[in-house]
């Protein structure tokens, strides 16, 4: 129990998907405008990159390493999370069709978003078992919701703020992120052994 | 140099979320909507401009989120108009939709796991939990549905240029 818990806080904390990793960053600076569209793209990453990461697991421990096919695991995983992407589409259109109209904006972005496939190739190098598989790519897509909410925030208050104007926008967003990111680095310094 | 913040500015007075849409029919007291889409990065800027209407590109994608408002303002096809939404409307939106069925995804894969310790059943255990945490999702959408939370209300004509960018 205890290392799932240490596991689950090094993704979401320590490795943080955005600011340790620097991955998709460009759902990060497109998304957080406002903190419910945040909030809108943080949960359904969270549900892409959780549900993709049991099949790339499952994939990967069936059928690319018995066989000898590691060479096919970026294009299978790929394909996999654009099924999902699509699995989801349909499932969230078929569940409540005007969660779909008001949600569904966000499911084509996180297709290519190099989080998702970042985090699938990151629980295959760390050899784990399928919960602990699960459990990292959840807490890691929670690390990346948590880290567009808070950036989101800022960027609410950054927008009414007497920014100069050569700074207003992408430049000041992205020296705010990088100040995020220093923030962050004090969170290696925890140990999980 | 633009105004200073003002102190008494209520950062936590509820807004709404505003969008631009554009009427394409118009069925007795009914109006049908497509909405516009907005650059959340620059693939969506070009998609935009993409007038096919094939499966999967972003023209399709906006055909299927169509959606009706009552027409009291008096629209007309080919209009364009400033709709919006609670802002606590799309949080909310997005727990029952994601939340749940993670919720009971993850309790499932825990409990199968301490119970029976095998990967197999573990995985057997999420997809169950899964698929309860989708029925429970979808209850919770004809919860909202019913209390008319997840319907876009009308606010204004677009102006001329008004986009969602601006």
């Amino acid at each position: 129990m205890k290392e799932y818990v240490l596991l689950m806080i090094s993704a979401a904390l320590v490795n943080n998907v955005i600011l340790a990793r620097f991955l998709g960053l460009c759902s990060f600076m497109g998304v957080t405008t406002r903190i419910d569209t945040a909030v809108g793209m943080g949960m359904a990453t969270t549900f892409v990159i959780t549900v993709s990461s049991m099949a790339d697991w499952a994939v990967e421990a069936y059928l690319l390493q018995p066989y000898g096919l590691g060479y096919l695991r970026t294009v299978t995983f790929i394909l996999i999370i654009a099924a999902t992407v699509q699995f989801t589409e349909m499932i969230v259109k078929k569940v409540s069709p005007p969660l779909f109209q008001m949600l569904g904006i966000y499911l084509p972005l996180i297709t290519t978003n190099c989080a998702v496939l970042g985090v699938a190739l990151l629980l295959v190098e760390g050899k784990m078992n399928f919960i602990g598989a699960t459990l990292f790519a959840f807490a890691s897509s929670i690390g990346y919701s948590l880290v567009m909410v808070i950036f989101a925030g800022l960027r609410e208050r950054l927008a009414l703020a007497d920014t100069p104007r050569l700074f207003a926008g992408p430049p000041i967003g992205f020296i705010v992120a990088s100040l995020l990111a220093l923030a962050f680095m004090g969170f290696s310094g925890m140990s999980t052994s | 140099m633009s105004e200073a913040v003002d102190s008494m500015t209520d950062f936590s007075a509820p807004t709404m979320i505003e969008g631009t849409a554009h009427v394409v029919a118009v069925e007795g007291n009914m109006a049908w909507l497509v909405p516009e889409t907005g650059s959340s990065c620059g693939g969506c800027a070009s998609a935009s401009a993409c007038g096919s209407k094939g499966i999967g590109t972003a023209a399709s994608r906006l055909e299927a989120r169509r959606f009706q408002l009552v027409n009291d303002a008096g629209l007309r096809v080919g209009e364009r108009v400033v709709v919006g939404i609670r802002e606590n409307t799309l949080v909310r939106a997005s727990l029952t939709a994601y939340a749940i069925p993670l919720a009971t995804l993850l309790s499932a894969g825990a409990l199968a796991q301490w119970a029976a310790g095998s990967d197999t059943i573990t995985m057997v255990a999420m997809l169950a939990g899964l698929a309860l945490g989708l029925g429970l999702a979808r209850l919770g959408a004809g919860r909202l549905l019913v209390r008319g939370e997840l319907a876009p209300r009308f606010i204004r004509r677009a102006s001329p240029g008004e986009t969602c960018n601006s």
